[in-house]
């Protein structure tokens, strides 16, 4: 006998109201959740995968509502019940554990009366053990120290223990039914393991079931029973995690898992980027000969185009006193070179002072100490606005966040014209024909151009920025967390557009990223920084093939579903 | 904390210097005879004229009169008005009024305006909502003393509820109606301020995973939202007393209510330049104080807020 | 709890069978693909689509147009003028040409309330932007460029915030007003002006100098210093253009304000001089009448127009601030 299902959705349909008409968000979905199984549902943004994981609990955000189809809880019908329907499940048989730590609790309230409010509302506990059951729950979500902890405050806590407490919270009333929605997208790749690990133990525990939201196709195949892929609102395939993932049907599934940087091929890898290297090193060589033979631009034309030697920065903050001020040390000496024509990529989590580092050598930030020489030349010594300018040409950046990295009132055009206005380079009509080209380069239609960053997607507003980036025929670009906020899909397009011009132009790049499993298709050196140090230096296949340190090692074993066997 | 504090009371130490030596400057500036017009139409002989000069210090350059000036002031020495009397008496009589009245007037906009606030904040886009937006944009565009009338006539005048002016007896009752008149500019502030600002948290990431929880709506709107919601509003109201006591210059007109706002007008009429720069400087103090128990309240409201 | 059963299939569990959706259902889009029928917009085209939407917006038009109507051409109105004084009929009712009757002095009051306009809202519009050109301009260095000439600017900009408005301005008016009593109709719209302006633009400043500081840190900026554009063509190239929408909507909003605190400061009888027709002196002029209940309507003319005025102002500040900052828009 098959066992009574405890979550059945079907043929579920969402609208939001859009000014006077309405959008439909979630388009006839069907999804089945047995007791105690760990279904996913998989998706890229706008899929409508929260929105159906809401839909459950009756969180719609704004004008959402349920515009058709069913829900049914333990058999019972929930959809479009009324409120009290819905409420009563909350807490005790649905749990929710949402997506982003930081701004999911009550910062004025404490931890503890936070997940104290769980039990009241469901009456699970009264007077003095609440208190008890709380530190309980905290100890239970893995976090140390629970007594103390439940007395602070949120800020008090980082932002894998802030998760923690959200799982003791989703759990405290012991539901049947835990909605995770992307529950560890905002945390370093390390503390998303653990906590992701630590939930599985707890819910296989307490034989919870658990509704799965990621975007992380690698991950959900990781950690769940079935697997539902979302795209635009629809399914376009659901079945078994691994069967899905061995042998994808639907078209949309099949490019995710291409795409998927953590699934893909290591071996097909290092041979295309062999061959990308090869190109590029030739094309960059060119270059580097050009120079060497002009004056208008420094630089001997050697071997290694960036080199920083023992850069080290120290920020001052400002301590419990006047006069005691606290130091900083967000980089401490680190050391690297730049190959002409390839890429060094520094990887590492947040705080880890990568970001610090590529801000120093573009010359935005002085290093308290150690020097940045770009082709030979200590850029701390370039004193004339005219060989600043020079460096500028040279030395590109591009910057991880599509949404802030264009000016909002500058039309495409003029976001690419800018560094040739700057420079003054070229005469109208020049410009014109330049700007054309670029956005040929990043395959973007000429009519871009006259539009506003508000119009375009993530994506594209990434390739204006590698275009704007390009205008100035740089040799070396500064890559920080540049596909850090695209979907796998646009990801993986940017990643082989990067390669592509790449091995074109000759480009080098200093690839800054926390995600690994991205380095492998984009990289040939390697930096791990841990706390402002580098920790590990090699090429990418040493740290993939034979990592030395125990921090890399740990970095490698958090990439989600990188030892998921593809029999392909 | 205390090193916090510290550091924001010498940051307020050129403020209040510079504020008086501006306020100093500009009655310096003042033209007119101070003593023919301490004197009246008598006349004064050269012996008492100069000695009267030196006494008050009118020999000397201006900012010499005005580090003299200072110098008083810390001993609690303000200065004579023209009817003789000490200017730290005047305010003495002035400052206990006109802090009741603008506490009573805060009192009432606070209690009014964050109800009103809170629910057309949770009821946006209802007829309450729009009543009150609509209202509240009113009270803004209408000058305080138009109100004053219409309430003094309605209520002083025609139903003879109030006493037409307050007078001598500055007393909790007959200062209602004045109070009231005060407050509603900042009503309508408070008002706006607490909507947008429950408007904002209601749709914010923690209030809905308060609702997951199981909590009722009453219950999330009242210890989550609300709560939260009240921190800019608040502080607000903290920075608003010292608005409100200037603001009394109009209301005690209309009400003729024996204030500073009182005594500032009539020193300013009269020019009667001790007067004016004590009130100021009294203005200037309460808007520093102000500020920094704001400042301070912040950091107790809001656990995220830590001075070092 | 039910246990999962471990002798069952997963696949075969109803509900969770393996489904593949037709393609032609769920079509792939084009990634990058975007709507080029329509017109570029920008943000300030998308904040007035927005404003267009707004039925505030439409009232607020619809009273600032007629407010500019009556100010540029008030002889279109009435042909009395607002200066000739029939004290014979102090007082008198409305009557046939006089639809608002006639106050103490024997003066129209319609005719004063239409000329009065003028007077009105050249005192707002020129404080508006005597307070915001300065605000800005030190606000946006103070911000930008932070350190000792942060220190000092917001240092000096405190010493006149912490003077209350109207009494600062009062002090000022009675000074002027002494050492220059007679300074025609220019002159008295001025002083009032600087008046006002001298303890309002810390206001407008801090603002400023907050949205500056919220700007300066954006990717886009590093990325112009990137190309080598100079702090200076930086600040006033992407940063200041990017901070104006809070100083846009305080600066509507203050038109109304500063048109209410002229009212008072005549009212007070240390504004605009009397010979000066402006309802801020009319219904300060009023005040008798109203107190002993003789003839509300001597006071009610020039102050509804006074209030439709700035509230007209005031609507529209309203408006934009919804239009500017769609987070903030929480009317639906």
């Amino acid at each position: 006998m098959n066992p009574t299902p405890l979550l059945e959705i079907e043929d579920l349909r969402v609208a939001f109201r859009q000014g006077k008409q309405d959008v439909e968000a979630v388009r006839g979905v069907n999804l089945t959740v047995y007791p105690g199984q760990t279904v996913a549902i998989v998706g890229e943004s706008g899929s409508g995968k929260s929105t159906t994981a809401h839909a459950v609990i009756d969180l719609l955000p704004g004008t959402g509502r349920v515009t058709g189809g069913s829900i049914r809880f333990d058999g019972r019908e929930i959809a479009g019940q009324g409120k009290k329907v819905v409420r009563a499940l909350r807490g005790s048989q649905i749990g929710l554990v949402p997506q982003d730590p930081m701004s999911n609790l009550n910062p004025l309230v404490k931890v503890g009366r936070q997940i104290a409010e769980v039990l009241v509302a469901n009456d699970v506990a009264k007077g003095k053990d609440v208190d008890r059951r709380v530190v309980e729950l905290l100890e239970e979500a893995g976090l140390p120290n629970a007594e103390q902890r439940a007395k602070q405050y949120p800020h008090e806590f980082s932002g894998g223990m802030r998760q923690r407490a959200l799982i003791a919270m989703g759990l405290a009333a012991r539901p049947r039914l835990l909605i995770a929605d992307e529950p560890t997208s905002a945390l370093d790749v390390t503390v998303q393991k653990q906590i992701l690990d630590h939930l599985d133990v707890l819910t296989d525990d307490l034989g919870v079931a658990v509704l799965l939201i990621t975007h992380d196709l690698g991950l959900a195949a990781e950690r769940a029973d079935h697997l539902v892929v979302m795209y635009k609102g629809q399914v376009v395939e659901s079945g078994p995690a691994l069967e899905i993932l061995q042998n994808p049907q639907h078209p949309y599934s099949k490019r995710l898992i291409s795409s998927a940087p953590s699934l893909a091929s290591q071996r097909l890898l290092a041979q295309q980027r062999a061959e990308v290297r090869e190109q590029a090193q030739e094309a960059a060589e060119e270059l580097a000969e050009e120079v060497a033979h002009t004056d208008a631009e420094f630089g001997g034309g050697g071997d290694y185009v960036v080199e920083a030697e023992h850069l080290t920065k120290v920020f001052t903050l400002p301590g419990t006193a006047p006069w005691r001020k606290e130091d900083f040390v967000a980089v401490d000496d680190v050391s690297f070179r730049l190959r002409r024509g390839t890429t060094t990529a520094i990887v590492g989590e947040s705080g880890s002072g990568k970001s610090t580092v590529a801000r120093m050598v573009l010359d935005l930030l002085k290093p308290t100490s150690g020097t940045v020489r770009f082709d030979g030349v200590d850029i701390s010594t370039l004193r004339s606005k005219q060989q600043q300018l020079a460096l500028r040409r040279q030395m590109q950046p591009v910057f991880q966040n599509p949404y802030a990295s264009l000016d909002p009132q500058y039309s495409i055009y003029r976001a690419i014209e800018e560094p040739l206005a700057t420079h003054k380079i070229g005469s109208k009509a020049e410009r014109e024909a330049r700007i054309r080209e670029l956005l040929d380069k990043v395959s973007l239609p000429w009519s871009v151009s006259r539009r506003f960053p508000n119009e375009l997607s993530g994506g594209q507003r990434q390739r204006v920025a590698i275009a704007r980036a390009l205008a100035l025929q740089p040799e070396v670009v500064i890559l920080d967390e540049a596909v850090s906020a695209l979907d796998v899909l646009v990801q993986a397009q940017i990643l082989s557009l990067l390669a592509e011009l790449q091995s074109e132009l000759g480009l080098s790049y200093l690839f800054i990223t926390h995600d690994l499993a991205v380095v492998r298709q984009i990289a040939d050196d390697v930096l791990v920084m841990e706390k402002g140090r580098v920790v590990e230096q090699a090429s990418v296949e040493e740290v993939y093939g034979s990592p030395q340190q125990e921090y890399t090692r740990r970095l490698l074993d958090a990439i989600p579903g990188g030892s998921i066997e593809l029999s392909r | 904390m205390a090193w916090y504090i510290g550091r924001r009371i010498l940051q307020a130490i050129p403020v209040l210097l510079g504020s008086t030596l501006l306020i100093y400057a500009m009655v310096f500036a003042m033209p007119g005879d101070p003593i023919v017009a301490l004197f009246g139409e008598k006349p004064v002989s050269e012996a008492v004229r100069s000695q009267i000069e030196q006494q008050y210090n009118l020999d000397k350059p201006f900012f010499v009169q005005w580090l003299l000036f200072l110098g008083n002031a810390a001993q609690g020495d303000l200065g004579m008005s023209f009817s003789g009397r000490p200017v730290s008496e005047l305010l003495a009589e002035t400052i206990p009024v006109t802090f009741k009245l603008a506490l009573m007037a805060l009192v009432i906009e606070a209690v009014l305006g964050i109800i009103a606030g809170f629910y057309a904040g949770l009821k946006r886009g209802g007829i309450f909502d729009s009543t009150m937006l609509v209202t509240s944009l009113l009270v803004i565009a209408v000058p305080i003393f138009v109100f004053g009338f219409v309430m003094q006539l309605t209520f002083g005048v025609k139903l003879g509820w109030a006493p037409v002016t307050v007078g001598g007896d500055a007393s909790w009752d007959r200062l209602i109606i004045p109070a009231f008149v005060l407050g509603l500019v900042s009503f309508a502030y408070v008002l706006r301020l607490t909507r947008t600002s429950v408007v904002e948290n209601l749709t914010a990431d923690h209030v809905r995973t308060a609702r997951a929880k199981g909590l009722t709506d009453g219950q999330v709107n009242r210890r989550h939202v609300l709560r939260n919601s009240l921190i800019p509003v608040v502080t607000y109201l903290g920075a608003d007393l010292g608005t409100l006591m200037a603001g009394a210059i109009v209301t005690e007109g209309i009400f003729n209510i024996p204030g500073l706002g009182n005594l500032a007008f009539r020193a300013i009429q009269q020019k009667e330049g001790p007067t004016i720069v004590s009130v100021v400087t009294v203005m200037v103090l309460i808007y520093v104080v102000m500020s920094l128990i704001v400042d301070l309240l912040y950091a107790w409201l809001d656990p995220r807020i830590r001075y070092a | 709890m039910p246990e999962f059963p471990a002798d069952v299939p997963r696949a075969a569990l109803p509900g969770q069978e393996r489904f593949v959706a037709p393609l032609d259902q769920t079509p792939l889009a084009e990634t990058g693909s975007f709507d080029d029928s329509r017109p570029p917009e920008n943000q300030w085209k998308e904040a007035w689509k927005r404003l267009r939407r707004n039925w505030i917006f439409w009232v607020s038009v619809a009273l600032l147009a007629v407010v500019a109507v009556v100010v540029l051409l008030p002889q279109w109105f009435t042909d009395l003028d607002p200066t000739y004084a029939q004290l014979s009929r102090s007082l008198e009712g409305p009557s046939e040409g006089h639809p608002a009757g006639f106050d103490r002095q024997g003066y129209d009051v319609f005719a004063r309330t239409i000329y009065g306009a003028r007077a009105s809202v050249l005192v707002g519009v020129l404080c508006t932007i005597v307070v915001t050109v300065p605000g800005v301009v030190l606000g946006a260095m103070a911000g930008f460029y932070g350190g000792w000439l942060d220190a000092v600017i917001s240092r000096v900009a405190d010493v006149f915030f912490a003077i209350p408005l109207l009494l600062g301005a009062l002090v000022g008016l009675a000074i002027i007003n002494n050492l220059w009593p007679d300074r025609g109709y220019w002159g008295s719209i001025l002083t009032v002006v600087f008046a006002l302006a001298a303890f309002g633009w810390p206001q407008v400043l801090r603002i400023a100098r907050g949205a500056v500081l919220e700007v300066k840190n954006l990717e886009f900026v590093d990325a112009a210093r990137a190309i080598g554009k100079t702090r200076r063509a930086n600040l006033w190239g992407h940063v200041v253009p990017n901070s104006l929408a809070p100083v846009i909507v305080l600066a509507t909003v203050s038109l109304g304000v500063y048109i209410v605190a002229e009212a008072t400061l005549s009212f007070l009888g240390l504004g605009l001089p009397p010979s000066i027709v402006s309802w801020g002196n009319d219904i300060s002029a009023a005040q008798n009448q109203v107190r002993s209940g003789q003839r509300l309507g001597v006071m009610f003319w020039p102050a509804s127009a006074l209030a439709l005025t700035s509230l007209g102002f005031i609507l529209l500040g309203d408006a934009v601030s919804d239009a500017l900052d769609p987070k903030s828009r929480n009317r639906e």
